[in-house]
C-alpha cells in the first residue's frame, strides 16, 4: 500500500474498503475536468453497499472495473450538450468522475453487482462466504 | 433553506481530499471538490436567442418527485432526496452524499412564456427550458402637464 492510500472505512466490520488517491483512469485519460464523486457506504447483513453520485453519466459511459484488489469507477459525461448556449450564471462545471478503492479479501469479487439509476451508482459488495461466521462442530473426545 | 448535511461529514476527510487534489494537479487535471459545503443542487443558467435554460445536478430522484414552479419572476425547484430505506442510521461508514429536503430559487433575467415551460430529467440532470417572451413594442408615454 502506498502512502497515498489511506484506510477510510474501518469502523469495525470485517470488510475493509480503502479509498485510493492514486487511481489511474482505466481507459484513456481525457483532458479536462475530473471530479471525485461523493459516496455513501453502509453495511448490510450480506456485505457493503456503496452509492456514488454521478450526474450526467449513463450506463454506457460508465467503466466499473475490479482489477486485482482495486475497484475503479470512471464515468464519462458528455461535454458539448449546451455548446450552443451562452452561460449567464454558473455554479457547477461538467467533468468526468473518477474514484477508486482497495477491496479487502473479505469481499467476494465474483459477486459484485452494480446498477446505475438516475445518475446514482449502487454497488453491492457481498461478503465472501469464508468470512461469514461458521459453526464448528465439536466432537466428543 | 437548503440543508447541507454532508458539510460536516465531509470534513472528516480533509487530508485525503487534499492529497487527492494535489496528486491530480500534478498530472495536469483541474480538480474541484464536489462537497465543499455548497447548495444542493448546483444550478447553471444559460440562454440562447429564444430561451433560458436552467440545469441542475440532481442525481437520485424520480422525475415526478421534482417540483418545478414559476412565481413572480423566480424559478423554484424543490424535492427531497431520501437515503436508501434499507440503510440503518448506524450502519453508515461513509456519508458524503446529500440527503434531505432541498429547495433552490433562481431569478429569471427576463419575462418568459410560463405556459411553455418544459422540464426534462435525464441521468440525474434536470433541464428546464423557459422560452423568452417576445419583447413588446416600445410604447410612448404621454407626460401630462400639471395644473
Amino acid at each position: 500500500m502506498s502512502d497515498h492510500e489511506k484506510d477510510t472505512a474501518e469502523s469495525g466490520g470485517l470488510i475493509r474498503l480503502t479509498d485510493t488517491a492514486s487511481g489511474n483512469s482505466p481507459t484513456e485519460s481525457a483532458p479536462g475536468l475530473l471530479f471525485n464523486p461523493p459516496i455513501d457506504i453502509y453495511e448490510t447483513e450480506d456485505g457493503l453497499v456503496l452509492y456514488a453520485d454521478l450526474p450526467g453519466v449513463t450506463a454506457e459511459d460508465l467503466d466499473l472495473q475490479v482489477q486485482d484488489k482495486k475497484l475503479i469507477l470512471f464515468g464519462r459525461v458528455a461535454r458539448n450538450q449546451n455548446a450552443e448556449l451562452v452561460p449567464i450564471h454558473q455554479e457547477y462545471r461538467t467533468g468526468d468522475f473518477l474514484r477508486s478503492f482497495i477491496l479487502s479479501d473479505d469481499v467476494d469479487h465474483e459477486r459484485i453487482q452494480a446498477r446505475l439509476t438516475n445518475g446514482v451508482l449502487r454497488i453491492e459488495l457481498p461478503r465472501a462466504e469464508k468470512s461469514k461466521p461458521r459453526r464448528i462442530e465439536v466432537s466428543p473426545g | 433553506m437548503p440543508v447541507f448535511r454532508w458539510r460536516e461529514t465531509r470534513s472528516l476527510l480533509p487530508d485525503l481530499e487534499r492529497e487527492f487534489e494535489r496528486l491530480l494537479e500534478g498530472v495536469g487535471f483541474h480538480v474541484a471538490g464536489r462537497g465543499s459545503g455548497r447548495s444542493f443542487p448546483q444550478l447553471n443558467l444559460l440562454e440562447d436567442a429564444d430561451s433560458y435554460v436552467v440545469t441542475a445536478e440532481l442525481p437520485g430522484h424520480e422525475a415526478k418527485e421534482i417540483e418545478v414552479t414559476i412565481v413572480s419572476g423566480y424559478l423554484s425547484i424543490r424535492g427531497n432526496r431520501r437515503p436508501p430505506a434499507e440503510a440503518e442510521e448506524e450502519s453508515f461508514r461513509r456519508r458524503e452524499r446529500f440527503h434531505g429536503p432541498w429547495q433552490r430559487r433562481i431569478q429569471l433575467p427576463d419575462r418568459i412564456l410560463e405556459e411553455q415551460l418544459r422540464a426534462d430529467y435525464v441521468a440525474g440532470i434536470l433541464r428546464v427550458t423557459l422560452p423568452k417572451a417576445p419583447s413588446g413594442q416600445p410604447r410612448q408615454i404621454t407626460v401630462n402637464e400639471g395644473p
